[in-house]
This record gives C-alpha cells, structure tokens and sequence, in this order.
C-alpha cells in the first residue's frame, strides 16, 4: 500500500470512529430524552426541555470536549516531537501553569471583566498562558544560537515551579469559598452551557491547527535530533519556534476553556503511536481525532457514573492515565 | 578532477571571545575523492564537518559547493546535495529501518508531497547498496550496531546527495562492525562513485580506505595530500606525540599505523 | 509546774488549728475566685467570623481583645488587631496576646495541639444546621459568663424564626434551586444547597423546598443538564456582597435566560439576593431568612 494511500486509510478510520462518538454522546445522559421531541420544530423552544438539554446542556458540552481534547492531544503530540521524549506533555513548558495562575488570580481578586458572555476566569486564564509562554519563549531565544530545547524545558520546568508556588501563595490569601473553587478549576470542567466560551477559544485553536498541518514530516525528521534533522533539510530553529508557539498558544487556549485536564496529552499521543508507528503525519491527524473522541467519553462518564453528582473530568483522566502508565512500565519491561 | 567543495581560509570560533576552534584552513574535495580528515580530539575535525556541511556559518573565509557559497544556499538547498552520517544516530520514537531511509528523501519533497513510487525505489536501491535490504521493516532499535549504521548511512544516500560526509562512522563499532562500514564505503565510493569525506581519529581506518588524508592539530592543517605521502612517522609524532611505526600490511595492501611510545612535545 | 506547760501547750494547739483553719478557708476562697474568673474570660481571640458575631451578640463582645483576617461585623471589630483565619492562623500572636479563650475552627488541629501546649482554653467550633447556630449562642454564653443574655438572644432569633414560619404556613412551596456561588456572567460552577446544612434549613423556614433535596449534601455542583431536569420553579441567588450595581444585577439575571424551558425562567422567579449577612451562620441568620422568605413569598 502506497504511503499516501496508508495515510488516508488510517486517518479516515479515526474519522469515522471520532464522528460517531461526537454523534452519539449528546444523545446520552443522566436523564433520558427522546431525539424525536428534540429536533420536533412544532414544539415551542421554551417549553421543549428535551430540545433544551440537548441543545444548551449537553452539545456545548460535548463541542468542548472534542476540541480540549483534540487540542491537548495534538498539542502533546507535537512537544513530544520537538523535545525528543515521549513523556512531554503539553504542560511540561509552564503554559498550563500561566493560565492556572491566570484563574486564581480572577477568582481570589474577584475581577468580573466577563466580556461577552464569556467570564473573567477564561480570560485571565488565558492571559496567564500568554505570559508564561513569552518569558520561556524569551529565556530560550537568549540564547545567540535561536531556540535552545534544553534551555526550554528547563526554563518550562522552572516556571511550573515558579508559578505553583505563586499558586499556592495566592490561594493562601484566598478564603475558604474561594480556595474552593481555585481547586475545583484545576480538577477541570467542561459543562460550559453556552457556544460563546467555545468560539471564543476557536480562533487560537484554529490558527495552532493551521501551523500543526504543515509539520508532521518536520517533526519525523526533528524527533532524530537537530544535528540530523538539518543534515536533511530542515530549518530547525524556524521549525522549533512554529512548533512551541503553536503547541502552547493551542494549550493556553484549550486549558482556558476547559481547565487543565491531564493526561489527555501524553496517553492519547502513546496510544496512538502504539497503534499506528511514529510516522507524524498519521500521528498527529489520529491522535487529534483520538484525543476529542477520548475526552467526549470521560466527559460522559464524568456526569454519567455518578449522577446527579458530577465527578470533574480531570479526575476521570487521572484515574484512566494512572493504571495506563502502570501497565505501559509492566508491558515495557 | 573538478572540485566539489573548496573550504577557502575558513576559521570558526563558538564564544565571541574563545579560542579559534577551526584556524585558516583551506580544503578542496574534488568529484570521487575519498578523503579523510585525521587529527586527535580538540583538533577541530566536528567543527570542520559542520562548517563544510552547512550546519555552521564560518566566521571568516567561505564555503564553496561548486560555484554557490554556502551561506547563500537554504538548508534543503544544501541537503539536496550534501548528506551527514553522524557518529551516532539516537531516536526517541520507534521508526522502521525503511521510514529513516525515506526521511532522506524529505529535501526533495514539496510541503505536502508524500512519497511516491520513485521515492521508495530510491530509498529501497540505498538500503541494497548498503546491505541492508532485508532489514527495511525492522525497528531501528533492534537491529545491531553496524546494522543500524549502515541504515543510517544508506539514508543518507536516499539524499542522492553530491557528497557523503561522516562523522567517526566506526567510532562506537565493535571491530567486526567496522570493518563492514569500512568496506562499505569504500565499495560505494569506488561502485557508485559517491564522493565522500570522512572525519575520525582512526589512524587505521583513514590508512585503509581514504584515499588522500588531511591532518588536523589545533585547528589547523598541517599536512594535506595522497594517504601514502601524507602519513608518515613524522606526520604521526606531530599530530598525536607517539613515536609510531607506518608501513604497508602485506595482505591488504595498506598503510597501518603501529604506536610504539609517547614522546615529548 | 507540769500543770502550767500543759495549758501553754493546749493553748498553743488552739491557735495554730485555728491558724491552719483560717489558712484553709483563705486559700479555697482565693481558689474559688480564681474558677469564678475562669468561667468569665476576660481576653477572647475568636478566629471564625460568625462565632465572633454571637459573642457581640450576647453580651461578650467587651471581652474580645482580637479577631481573624476576614472579621468586619459587627463594626467595632474592625479595630480590633487581625490574628490570621481558618489556613493561616498566627499562633505566635495569638499567644503573645495571652488570651484565656480562643474560638478556632475544629479543623484547625495543629493551633488546638499548640494552644493546649501553652495551656491556653479553647472553643471548636463547626459549622450545623441552622439550630446549631443557636445551640452555639447558648453554649458561649454559659462559657463567657453571659448564659442570660445568650438565653435571650437565642430566644429572640428563635422567635423570628418562628414568625417567618408561621407567616408562609399554608402557602405553596415552591421547589428551589438556592445558589451561594458561580462564576458570574455565566452558568459554570454553579454550586447550590443539596438538602442539608443551614442554608437549606433557612431555605425551609423561608417556604421553600430544596430541589437538590435527594443529594442530601451542604453543596452540591449542579450541572446545566441536571437544572434543566429538575425544572426548578425558583431561582434564588445569594451573594456575598455590599451591593450589586443595576447593569450588574440585570447581567446576573439575564445569565439564567438560556435554560427556557424552567420554569423559574419562563415565570420570571430568577432572584439575586445581595448582602454580606446572607450566608453567615450567626445572630443576622433571622434577617437573612426574613429576606429569602419575602422573595418567595412576596
């Protein structure tokens, strides 16, 4: 089978795989609706409370779910390629840390600058990642040489440090209700009941797409090593910029929608890969399709399994990624 | 015979204030040659390397490959006629032998082309001339040394490059190893008249298949020319300190280099 | 001679039993004032808001030399000096301030270890039902000597209490979805009472009934899809504030107008409470209670 033809295959099947689930997911629920009174046009709006929970509850919900979690993967899928180590996540360079501390500071300080319909926490979230992405993105530049990747990940690693710490002090000044809700937006959230906050982060998300579309071969070439990956043609200090800029502009994006929800960049990335080769150009298409049909499924079992309590997704990831890495460590050895 | 590259007066120095790491030296490669550039560690042969494939701007002086200077070529430019083996190739993903070799088709594709039919034959015609057809849909990791670097040396080929240059290509190998990378490069220099340069402290190596030597102590060349005029006794005390004993093997023909004791400098 | 000694030394007898008698009764009595002192603290430091609130109330407020970070009623404690709060209690002050009684949270473990260390009295206290409330308005009084007047505060609020009930007895009870905090301008992180605590039982005193009963939590996060189910027929807010702009209130208002379909939207029952006392679990719970049960029973 000819690559190309291999490419398209593979892909395709994820498709279809994806569009079902993104189909079928808004159709299910704690509370059982009937699709025939959903799309009944005869039915007034304000009366049509099936129509309502499929259209304003669980939709939106769903829309999330597929573009946090197709935005992580991707975005995982891509560090993971740049730096050279498959245990990269898109949170490893401090972005996820910016936004965190982005939100707190909205929630403890109160600030309603909602704009649109979309609330403050979204924004000064997605501020946040914006910052901490310039300060790493300038620590790695100072180098004479353009884009260091060590120099990256360390500076990555040390603003998660940094900024956990602020996070921490910040919440020390919060009060009890306050703390509260700081906690709660880091275990994730996707019930955002409206279109807005989603159309308000497409815009990032779409444009980190454009970039990703033209890097998968890049990254092929990047992930063995920057000596050869020049040897063969590649610009790599241009590529790494695109790369890191992209990535983590999608984050900032993806975890101001949604919360950090982890483990979506690094299990989805490793499935993948498991399933299909290391090739980026069937990676980064699958593991993007992959990741928004696996987060659409948390997402269901998060307000499925223990209804009418909700159980946050980011704690359903973490307790699907857990046992995931224990079994990958046992298959490995 | 034309020349290829010509390293015209090239120095190269990595902090603005730091030593001159690659000092004045002048280099011609011309078509089919296969040369080696011989010195002890710290003598400036990587930094060379890097100069004459691009990866590194000189400082002062030029790279010509042909008649462009380098400097004024895009790295895909550049790698469609000049292809790197590294020392050591280390992944962090698991690739088929076959998928490295195509990556080195990756300077003559279009931002989306995929590879065609042609790519693949090419990537296929790199790994037979390598020996390691059979090995196409193995995963790199679990193939041995010399194995895993005659892939990586056959893509480098799959660059149809003009020029090969390899950094200590049989430095990490055991001795059997080397001798089937040795014996390789000299058969595609020889069958498939690919013009090579090769960087190593390897004496032996560089007397058994290189046909010209240019040595290299503390940046600068110091003698360049046919392997038999270039390594002498002399030559040898000069480059590394060691009285050392050069003559020709009786079975294969070439010259060997036996060190005999450390002199002074 | 012999019969002389002898009367010296009875006398002598006498007057030291009644030495050590005299002694005896000074000492207990000394003793009994020092316990008498004991049951009156005279130097409160009090770490939870709403306890401090009761102590005012009561008759002990005099008594209080320091209060938490986040202390602001009743006026006069804003002068008083701030010791830290539920995460950040500052033991060093506190202890430098030598108090004889000092109200902490029950999950304040490591100050409570450290107190008894410096043998310093504590009240634990933890947040009930909205008769724990005035359980604790009892219980201080008799702890700071002022079991009268805490009888009669707690009566009085019980009698508020009561007037509330007995004047939405009969009425409808409408089901409600009693909010305390979500992320303003939208529905995300909506968290209401879910059948339990004091918020609820304010929520029953006032003539409503607790959509979220069958949870039976203090809070509960409720989801769009659940609110939507549930099909509350009021919404009512509270909000910890001073006051809420009008632009500001319509916003919060209009922000429950995507969910049409309940009926506390189509019947125009979506209603934002504003001020600090709304939540407080301490002597303003009556006029909070007055408040909720006029905006269900108008």
């Amino acid at each position: 089978m000819s690559i190309r033809r291999r490419i398209v295959t593979v892909v395709s099947a994820f498709a279809v795989v994806t569009a079902v689930v993104i189909v079928w997911a808004p159709t299910v629920g704690s509370t059982s609706i009937s699709l025939a009174r959903v799309f009944d046009t005869s039915i007034p709006w304000a009366d049509n409370v099936d129509a309502q929970i499929f259209f304003v509850a669980r939709l939106p919900r769903v829309l999330a779910a597929s573009l946090v979690g197709a935005t992580l993967a991707a975005a995982g899928v891509v560090l993971q390629a740049m730096l050279r180590n498959p245990l990269a996540t898109p949170f490893t360079l401090g972005v996820s840390a910016g936004a965190a501390l982005g939100a707190m500071l909205a929630v403890i300080f109160q600030l309603e600058v909602g704009v649109l319909g979309i609330s403050s926490v979204p924004i000064m979230s997605f501020a946040g990642s914006l910052v901490a992405i310039g300060i790493v993105y300038a620590l790695a530049s100072s180098q004479k040489r353009g884009l260091s990747t060590n120099v990256l990940l360390l500076a990555g690693v040390t603003l998660n440090s940094f900024f956990s710490a602020l996070i921490l002090f910040v919440q020390y000044l919060a009060d009890f209700t306050q703390s509260l809700r700081a906690v709660r937006w880091l275990m994730g959230d996707l019930d955002v009941g409206s279109y807005r906050p989603i159309v308000g982060a497409a815009p990032f998300i779409i444009a980190a797409f454009a970039v990703f579309a033209i890097l998968p071969r890049t990254l092929n070439l990047l992930s063995m090593g920057d000596d050869v990956a020049a040897a063969r043609g590649v610009e790599v200090v241009r590529a790494q910029r695109w790369a890191f800029l992209s990535a983590s502009l999608a984050t900032g994006a993806a975890v101001s929608l949604g919360g950090p929800v982890g483990f979506i960049g690094i299990i989805v990335p490793h499935l993948v890969r498991l399933l299909v080769g290391s090739d980026h150009r069937i990676v980064l298409p699958a593991g993007t399709l992959f990741g928004a049909a696996f987060l659409v499924m948390c997402d269901l079992l998060a307000r499925t399994i223990m209804a009418p309590l909700e159980i946050p997704v980011g704690i359903i990831t973490a307790l699907i990624g857990g046992p995931f890495f224990l079994w990958l460590l046992v298959k490995k050895s | 015979m034309p020349t290829l590259l010509w390293a015209d007066n090239v120095s190269f120095r990595y902090a603005p204030a730091g030593p001159q790491v690659v000092d004045g030296v002048t280099i011609r490669i011309s078509d089919g040659a296969l040369v080696g550039i011989l010195g002890p560690n710290g003598s400036g042969k990587t930094t060379l390397l890097r100069l004459l494939s691009g990866t590194r701007r000189p400082s002062s002086g030029r790279v010509l490959l042909g008649p462009d200077d380098l400097t004024n070529l895009s790295r895909r430019d550049i790698a469609r006629r000049i292809a790197v083996v590294p020392q050591e190739t280390e992944l962090a993903f698991e690739y088929s032998a076959l998928e490295i070799v195509l990556m080195g088709r990756h300077p003559h594709l279009g931002l989306f082309t995929v590879e065609g039919p042609a790519d693949i034959e090419i990537a296929m015609a790199a790994l037979s001339a390598t020996g390691t057809a059979p090995l196409a849909g193995r995963l790199f990791h679990t193939l041995s040394g010399g194995e895993k670097q005659r892939v990586v040396i056959a893509g480098a080929l799959a660059q149809s490059p003009q020029l090969l240059l390899l950094d200590e290509p049989t430095a990490s190998l055991d001795l059997g190893y080397q001798l089937e990378v040795s014996t390789l490069l000299q058969r595609l220099n020889r069958d498939q008249a690919v013009t090579m340069a090769i960087s190593t402290h390897d004496l032996n190596l560089a007397a058994s298949i290189c046909r010209e030597l240019i040595l290299m102590r503390d940046g600068r060349v110091i003698a360049a020319g046919p392997t038999n005029d270039v390594l002498t006794p002399e030559h040898v005390r000069v480059l590394y300190d060691v009285e050392a004993d050069v003559h020709v093997h009786h079975d294969t023909g070439h010259l060997t280099v036996v060190p005999v004791r450390r002199v002074p400098r | 001679m012999a019969t002389g000694k002898k009367i010296v030394t009875t006398e002598n007898t006498k007057v030291t039993e009644a030495f050590f008698l005299a002694l005896f009764f000074f000492v207990s009595s000394v003793g009994y004032v020092v316990n008498v002192d004991a049951q009156q603290p005279k130097r409160i430091v009090s770490l939870v808001p709403n306890v401090t609130e009761i102590l005012y109330a009561i008759g002990a407020g005099s008594q209080v030399v320091a209060v938490s970070s986040y202390d602001e009623e009743p006026p006069a404690v804003r002068r008083l000096p701030k010791v830290g709060a539920l995460m950040d209690p500052d033991t060093e002050r506190i202890i430098t301030l030598r108090p004889d009684l000092v109200i902490t949270y029950s999950s304040q473990v490591d100050l409570q270890s450290q107190l008894t260390r410096a043998s310093i009295p504590f009240f634990d206290y933890r947040h009930g039902d909205l008769a724990h409330i005035m359980a604790t308005m009892r219980g201080l009084g008799e702890r700071t000597g002022h079991s009268a007047e805490a009888e009669q505060a707690a009566r009085a609020l019980e009698a508020r209490i009561d007037e509330v009930r007995a004047r939405v007895k009969g009425k409808p009870r409408p089901r409600t979805l009693l909010v305390f905090e979500r992320d303003s301008g939208t529905l995300r992180n909506i968290y209401a009472s879910a059948g339990r605590g004091f918020l609820h039982d304010m929520l029953e005193v006032a003539g409503g009934v607790d959509v979220l009963d069958e949870i039976d939590k203090e809070s509960a996060q409720a989801s769009i899809e659940n609110i939507l189910t549930l099909a509350p027929e009021v919404i009512l807010e509270l909000r910890s504030a001073d006051r809420l702009s009008d632009a500001a209130m319509q916003t919060e208002v209009a922000s429950w107008s995507s969910l049409a379909s309940v009926p506390a939207v189509k019947n125009h029952r979506v209603m934002v409470l504003v001020g600090k006392e709304l939540t407080v679990p301490g002597p303003r719970v009556a006029e909070a209670i007055e408040r909720m049960a006029k905006a269900l029973h108008p």
